[in-house]
């Protein structure tokens, strides 16, 4: 495994407050990472600061080993899916959610067809009827799951999840876990749930955005 | 043509008199807004006095570099009042909105003065300068509204921003759903004020012309001229103003730069 998201002494200020400080890790191709701390300690800066979100106040972002720069954040981001909470579907039924990226320039004429869409899902244990349900009116569970399959559709293999987990029942979390056990892809996330910290590979432990932990 | 019944000092001092009551009003209801109102009143008085001063000569020189200069004048005051009310930056956004509004205001006023009324001459101040003015005054509502509405909706949505990024979108596919609700915020109002045309308000302009003594008939074909005008330029001045602007509002990760807001 090769280092994939190197950050060195990595210091980040939002709006003129100072969020990270000084901040280190390394992140290796398959890890699975957990940032974990109060709220406000500078979990969720994070992860956009990796998706150029945040600019680099001071200390360095390398990812596969290039600096942080215009075309890096680019291949970062042709390669990251970020998944919150309560994920963006960005359209009105499960189907067009699905297929909302293959709308866009870069991915024009590339739409899988509904099996595919249906392997995808059934992957993460939702039956194919989904499609074409509206997506204000499925679970947050069910809205995370789509959310990953759109990813893979989409081939990504780094995957930055805040919070997941905090608001799925036993089953669906399962099914989460499951999934993102693959060896294939890099997991960067944060998180409170102990199940999904017990799973990582990597705990880091934040306060005032500062690293106090890692193991 | 008829003569307008001028409005004598004294009627004008009366004319004040109608403001008391809405203030008396808004005080009892606990809304302290004296200075502020009559701060307005005051205001407007004062601009209106030296405008009629200024049109007065304007008219009786009637030069088109005056009658230009005049109307770049106003572009100029627009720009700035449309972002300060939008809550932008002026020196992200002065030269993008100038060329919105110029280009949306130039258009419908040509179309107007050169295809529909061919005044003689073609510049005459008693047509451009009016015309020029409506037109304009329209456009900075549209603006306001739609750039103010684009740029919060960005900032609000930052999740949902970012993940069409991710998704693969590029910086225009991404902000697509925001500047259609930002477009369709700006013309609604117009739109809306376009279809009860005349059941529910007689139009400020028709209303003048009735008063200064033109015949209601030409009065309706000078509206429905204007309300058209007034709709090519804020469509085109919004759809320009937004379009324009985001070479200027996002950084070099196609990240909504913090610093095109401004404190309060």
């Amino acid at each position: 495994m090769t280092g994939l998201v190197r950050f060195d002494r990595v210091s980040v200020a939002v709006q003129g407050r100072t969020i990270l400080r000084a901040l280190s890790f390394d992140i290796r191709e398959g890890e699975k990472a957990v940032f974990k701390g109060k709220s406000g300690s500078g979990k969720s800066t994070v992860l956009k600061t990796l998706l150029g979100v945040y600019p680099v106040a001071d200390g360095e972002v390398r990812f596969a080993g290039r600096p942080l720069d215009r075309d890096t954040v680019s291949a970062i981001r042709a390669c990251a899916a970020y998944i919150g909470q309560e994920p963006v579907l960005g359209a009105d039924t499960v189907r067009e959610a699905l297929l909302l990226p293959f709308g866009f320039k870069a991915h024009r004429g590339k739409a899988p067809s509904t099996g595919r869409l249906a392997e995808i899902l059934g992957r993460l244990g939702l039956a194919p009827l989904i499609l074409e349900q509206h997506c204000s009116r499925i679970s947050g569970g069910e809205k995370q799951r789509i959310a990953v399959a759109r990813a893979q559709l989409l081939g990504k293999r780094l995957y930055l999840l805040d919070e997941v987990t905090s608001a799925l029942d036993p089953e669906s979390k399962r099914a989460v876990q499951d999934f993102f056990s693959d060896p294939a892809l890099t997991v960067l996330s944060v998180a409170h749930d102990p199940d999904w910290i017990a799973r990582c590979d990597t705990v880091f432990e934040l306060q005032d955005g500062r690293l106090t932990a890692a193991g | 043509m008829m003569d307008t019944v001028d409005i004598s000092p004294t009627r004008m001092m009366l004319l004040y008199g109608i403001a008391v009551l809405p203030w008396l009003l808004l005080w009892s209801a606990g809304l302290h807004l004296a200075r502020e109102l009559w701060l307005s009143i005051v205001r407007m008085s004062v601009q209106l006095a030296l405008v009629g001063i200024y049109l007065k000569y304007l008219f009786a020189i009637n030069a088109p570099a005056l009658n230009v200069l005049w109307i770049v004048v106003m572009l100029v005051v627009a720009d700035f009042t449309i972002l300060r009310r939008a809550g932008l930056r002026i020196r992200h956004f002065f030269l993008s909105t100038l060329a919105a509004i110029v280009a949306g205001t130039a258009f419908s006023v040509a179309y107007l003065l050169l295809l529909v009324i061919r005044p003689e001459p073609i510049y005459d101040a008693r047509y451009l300068v009016p015309l020029a003015g409506m037109i304009l005054g329209n456009c900075l509502q549209g603006n306001v509204i739609g750039l103010e509405r684009f740029y919060s909706a960005i900032r609000k949505n930052e999740n949902e921003y970012l993940t069409y990024l991710l998704l693969g979108a590029t910086r225009r596919e991404a902000v697509r759903p925001y500047f259609r609700e930002a477009l369709k915020a700006s013309v609604n109002p117009t739109l809306a004020s376009m279809a009860t045309l005349g059941l529910v308000s007689l139009p400020g302009m028709m209303t003048g012309q009735i008063l200064g003594g033109s015949e209601p008939w030409v009065a309706v074909k000078y509206q429905i001229a204007i309300m058209l005008c007034i709709f090519a330029s804020m469509s085109l001045a919004a759809v320009l103003n937004l379009s324009l602007s985001l070479r200027f509002a996002f950084d070099e990760f196609d990240v909504l730069r913090e610093a095109v807001f401004r404190r309060h």
